[in-house]
């Protein structure tokens, strides 16, 4: 009961309906994101339907390596973190086994950035920046790269975001200003964090698979 | 003295439960990856965006635990995905017809 008490936050006056107004606000709030990729997605189709030759050659360009691992990464990112919120549900009191998924999970989220970074790295190595200098003959391979560069940035920012909010769940779960057990506020913090790993399923067959089989 | 077999048996629980649906992600990543090597021409784009609308399935119904949610939840997860099904069938449906 005093767990509650540390955790009901104004306008609230019961701490189950704070749960469920929070999980309900995460739900709307990616369902709105749903919408933000879902449009840069559309965009891509479409081009991808006007130009499909130049954007198998430009999907050849891309590093299918980087692309599989990181998605493994998140994927893994996904699996720690589920872990983590499921824990906190549950009565059997498992403050560690929470507090060290939540580490793993923001280290794979690191890893993925890092790992990011030598891709780009290698991208930039090989003149696929749109523009003056760029790459392939196909001028609709610089809409896939236009693309690629977008939504992969935005990805990393709303990863970034993710990395910060877990790391911040960490430090008040450690200092123990906040109890691990029921924490609403771990459930809501990894609905967002599956989002953000949804949205690279989605990209990794639309930037590193195109244009493999031919 | 039977708190700790009892979180014991939890955590168990919990990791068989994640750790199955985390294999399934893997093999379909593993999947699309094999699949976007063979030539079926349409086929092939096809099986990538089916293997990514399947893991993203597992995800949303396990991992975030759609599938046991309360009604209102399903709604507003639900809202996202029926606009965005406009939105893409709106565009499309002009696109197609114009090739």
């Amino acid at each position: 009961m005093s767990d509650e008490t540390a955790m009901l936050r104004e306008p609230w006056v019961d701490f189950s309906r704070q749960r469920e107004a929070g999980k309900f606000g995460i739900w709307v709030f990616l369902a709105s994101e749903t919408l933000f990729f879902g449009a840069l997605m559309l965009t891509y189709s479409v081009c991808r339907i006007e130009h499909p030759a130049a954007f198998a050659a430009a999907g050849r360009e891309t590093n299918i390596w980087y692309g599989t691992i990181n998605t493994a990464v998140l994927l893994t990112s996904s699996l720690t973190i589920a872990v983590a919120a499921q824990g906190a549900e549950s009565y059997a009191r498992l403050r560690r086994l929470v507090i060290a998924c939540l580490v793993v999970t923001a280290l794979l989220g690191l890893a993925f950035i890092v790992i990011k970074g030598f891709e780009y790295k290698e991208d930039m190595d090989k003149h696929l920046v749109p523009g003056a200098g760029f790459a392939l003959p196909e001028r609709a391979a610089q809409l896939f790269f236009g693309f690629y560069w977008l939504v992969t940035s935005v990805h990393a920012i709303h990863l970034s975001i993710g990395i910060a909010l877990v790391g911040r769940l960490v430090w008040v779960l450690l200092r123990r200003e906040l109890p691990v057990t029921e924490n609403p506020e771990i459930e809501v913090t990894a609905l967002y964090w599956h989002l953000v790993d949804i949205v690279w399923i989605f990209l990794y067959p639309l930037i590193y698979l195109p244009g493999r089989s031919s | 003295m039977s708190e700790p077999d009892k979180s014991g048996l939890t955590v168990r629980r919990l990791w068989t439960r994640n750790l199955v649906i985390w294999a399934a992600l893997m093999a379909l990543l593993l999947l699309s990856l094999v699949s976007a090597y063979i030539p079926m021409g349409r086929i092939t784009t096809a099986s990538g965006i089916v293997i990514a609308i399947a893991k993203s399935m597992l995800v949303v119904l396990l991992f975030m635990e759609l599938a046991s949610a309360r009604p209102l939840i399903r709604l507003a997860a639900m809202a996202g995905l029926v606009f965005l099904a406009a939105m893409f069938a709106l565009t499309l449906s002009d696109i197609l017809a114009r090739l």
